[in-house]
């Protein structure tokens, strides 16, 4: 994709807020044609940018979406060894049980490569799986072809996928992995940013309602010892919240009265934390 | 183009490879780069590939093109030991102020700030390492950084061990291998901790065995006979010990804790005892070790597959360890050496490891710890050493 196709930029999407630098970072990953590599605490809004490109551009979205046990191959293909042994028993399928291609079924990355269009191929925390799941992954992305092995076929990528990656920084990933990727480490959102984000979803709110939340918001994520700070999706469901209960007033945050506390903390010692600090007024 | 620079990220630490060098220049070349902001974000993007090192490139970025001063690297290494420093101070002020030969009332009125810089100028004004004498710091000599207990009655109530002075610590800079592995966050320690698993078939049979299906079908001379298997799950139970008392474990609460959380979120069956400096007759499962004791003996009920972890520096006065009544506590007495209680317990736990977050080299300098050693496998309390670790327990 050439830079001077001004259609196949990326600028953000509806619901997402982009700053540039980021902008900048995803078209020039696009461009050279290389994964993109997110990295950031959860609710830093990592995978929403992968719905956002998707939606800007109108590119199909695959989510692969990994799991601690899983190995690459899953995310290739699978052979169907049951439903063909099945079938050749008692026959009664319209597949051709000597063609074991009709049993193979493309995992997300085989479908990415298989299709005509250009997709967006969101690889979701990858750091879930084991260290041989990047390392196999190396030579597909260098190839950007894999083999199944059953009926001695290459799939190539007929479009080259746009590869965005997360990563939620449980644990490095492997040199050689991160030599292939561009990399870029989403911070949380500054509160400016965090205003940006609640406007655009909630384009009619009070603004004394927004302020008095975000400051709180923040406070609350400055307790110590926290274990799982609300992010950025707590937020925007505890301001739902706040809006859709009709005695509440945006007052009540200032003076340190926060209701729906459990909207923003999902652990019950960081709920008791959080309550007991505020109930003592301490916090505001 | 800028292969100086490359050469200066290099040279600051940055890991850069050739490679990603080159994919700057094609993108450079793809016309998506106008303008230094540009660059900057380009070559970031492309070059550095851990958040950690944004800062440095940050500062060496402002250099090469901004013309800002080169970050001194040798402060770096500075901060590092300046924060040992005030860690000590925070601990014990009037020891680190003899220490230092500065008076403590005066040191007192600095901030925290303050003090990091006073802290700065004197290692800065030190060349070379000192052991000996009396005013600087570093190892043996009169300096009373070191071990200060305080033994009424062979009763021990406080006192820095002498091994474990974070000022010699920080000049021989053991801190730099924390540095490079990363702190130990609950998530690292959480990896580490998922391979330790003992998967067993368990529950239902639901899922389908395919290479017993397919051999009892062959049996069967292509009857299909479906067979179904129990799912595999964890079943793995665990002890964890934790040396919870004292002065010597306190620089380590927070990693242990980290480890005591996340065993407790991760596995069902783990069941959590606390010490101090090492066992004799009793164990606690409470942590201020008072209310529910175990005894030690109990413990050859359990499973003997059961894995166990102890948690602690190991660092002691060899007669807690060696004799009879040993115990610190004049109310712990069992009438068998501290030594022989461990040792039955790694002979009914076949799978056993210590975890001691002294760092290896530190070992050999304390009778205690090589004591231990020899019973326990030792490994480091760190994400390497956890990992061995786990390994070990993992081995049939």
């Amino acid at each position: 994709m050439k830079s001077n196709n001004t259609d196949e930029r990326f600028r953000g999407a509806q619901k997402y807020v982009l700053d540039e630098e980021l902008a900048k970072i995803v078209n020039i990953s696009m461009a050279l044609e290389m994964p993109l590599l997110l990295k950031g605490e959860p609710g830093t809004g990592k995978t929403m940018l992968a719905h956002a490109i998707a939606e800007s551009l109108e590119m199909p979205l695959i989510v692969l979406n990994v799991k601690s046990s899983m190995k690459l191959v899953e995310a290739l293909y699978q052979y169907d060894t049951l439903t063909r042994l099945n079938d050749s028993r008692f026959g009664d399928s319209t597949r051709d049980v000597s063609n074991i291609e009709e049993y193979i079924k493309m995992g997300k990355i085989g479908q990415a490569f298989s299709t005509d269009v250009k997709t967006i191929l969101l690889i979701d925390e990858i750091d879930k799986a084991d260290t041989d799941f990047q390392d196999d992954m190396l030579d597909v992305l260098d190839q950007m072809e894999f083999d199944i092995i059953e009926i001695d076929k290459t799939v190539k990528s007929r479009q080259r996928p746009v590869f965005i990656i997360t990563s939620n920084a449980k644990k490095d990933l492997s040199d050689p992995f991160l030599g292939r990727c561009n990399f870029h480490h989403i911070a949380f959102p500054d509160p400016k940013m965090m205003r940006k984000i609640i406007k655009v979803h909630f384009s009619d709110i009070d603004s004394k309602l927004m302020e008095s939340a975000v400051s709180a918001f923040y406070k609350l994520r400055d307790i110590d010892s926290i274990e799982k700070k609300p992010a950025t999706r707590e937020l925007l469901n505890w301001i739902r919240a706040l809006r859709s209960d009709p005695d509440f007033k945006p007052k009540q945050l200032v003076k340190g009265d926060i209701p729906y506390m459990g909207t923003l903390f999902k652990k019950s010692q960081d709920y008791e934390k959080a309550v007991n600090l505020t109930s003592r007024r301490r916090l505001i | 183009m800028f292969i100086n620079f490359f050469y200066t990220l290099k040279e600051a630490g940055i890991p850069v490879s050739p490679t990603s060098f080159l994919t700057l220049h094609k993108a450079l070349d793809s016309g998506l780069i106008n303008s230094l902001t540009d660059i900057y974000t380009c070559s970031r993007t492309i070059l550095v590939k851990s958040e950690r090192y944004f800062d440095l490139f940050d500062q060496v970025f402002a250099h090469y093109f901004e013309g800002a001063e080169m970050p001194d690297l040798d402060a770096i290494e500075l901060d590092e030991m300046t924060r040992a420093l005030l860690d000590e101070w925070l601990q014990d002020p009037q020891v680190l102020a003899d220490a230092l030969g500065i008076d403590e009332s005066e040191i007192s009125k600095l901030t925290p700030e303050e003090l990091l810089e006073y802290f700065k100028e004197r290692l800065k004004e030190q060349t070379g390492r000192h052991a000996g004498g009396n005013k600087w710091i570093g190892t043996g000599g009169t300096s009373p950084v070191g071990h200060s207990g305080y033994h009424p009655g062979g009763m021990r109530v406080g006192g820095v061990s002498r091994n474990k002075s974070a000022v010699k610590v920080a000049l021989e800079r053991r801190y730099k291998d924390y540095s490079l592995s990363g702190p130990l966050t609950q998530a690292m320690v959480g990896e580490a901790l998922k391979r330790l698993r003992n998967m067993v078939p368990a529950g239902p049979k639901d899922q389908i065995d395919i290479d017993e299906t397919i051999y009892q079908t062959m049996r069967n001379g292509g009857e299909i006979e479906i067979l179904f298997t129990r799912s595999l799950k964890d079943r793995l139970k665990i002890i964890l010990m934790i040396d919870n008392g004292g002065w010597s474990m306190d620089p380590y609460i927070a990693v242990v804790q980290t480890i005591f959380n996340y065993a407790r979120a991760q596995f069902k069956e783990v069941k959590t005892f606390f010490f101090h400096n090492t066992i004799y007759g009793t164990v606690w499962e409470d942590p201020p070790r008072i209310r529910k004791p175990k005894k030690v003996e109990e413990f050859t009920r359990i499973d003997p597959e059961t894995r166990l972890i102890f948690i602690g520096d190991a660092s002691m006065a060899p007669y807690e360890l060696m004799a009879t009544d040993g115990s610190i506590y004049i109310t712990e007495r069992s009438g068998k050496p501290s030594i022989e209680h461990l040792k039955s317990l790694a002979e009914n736990f076949s799978h056993s490891v210590w975890l001691n977050p002294v760092p290896q080299s530190m070992w050999g300098y304390t009778h205690t710890i090589s004591a231990i050693y020899s019973i326990f496998p030792m490994f480091e309390l760190t994400i390497d050493g956890l990992e061995k670790a786990i390994a070990h327990l993992m081995a049939k």
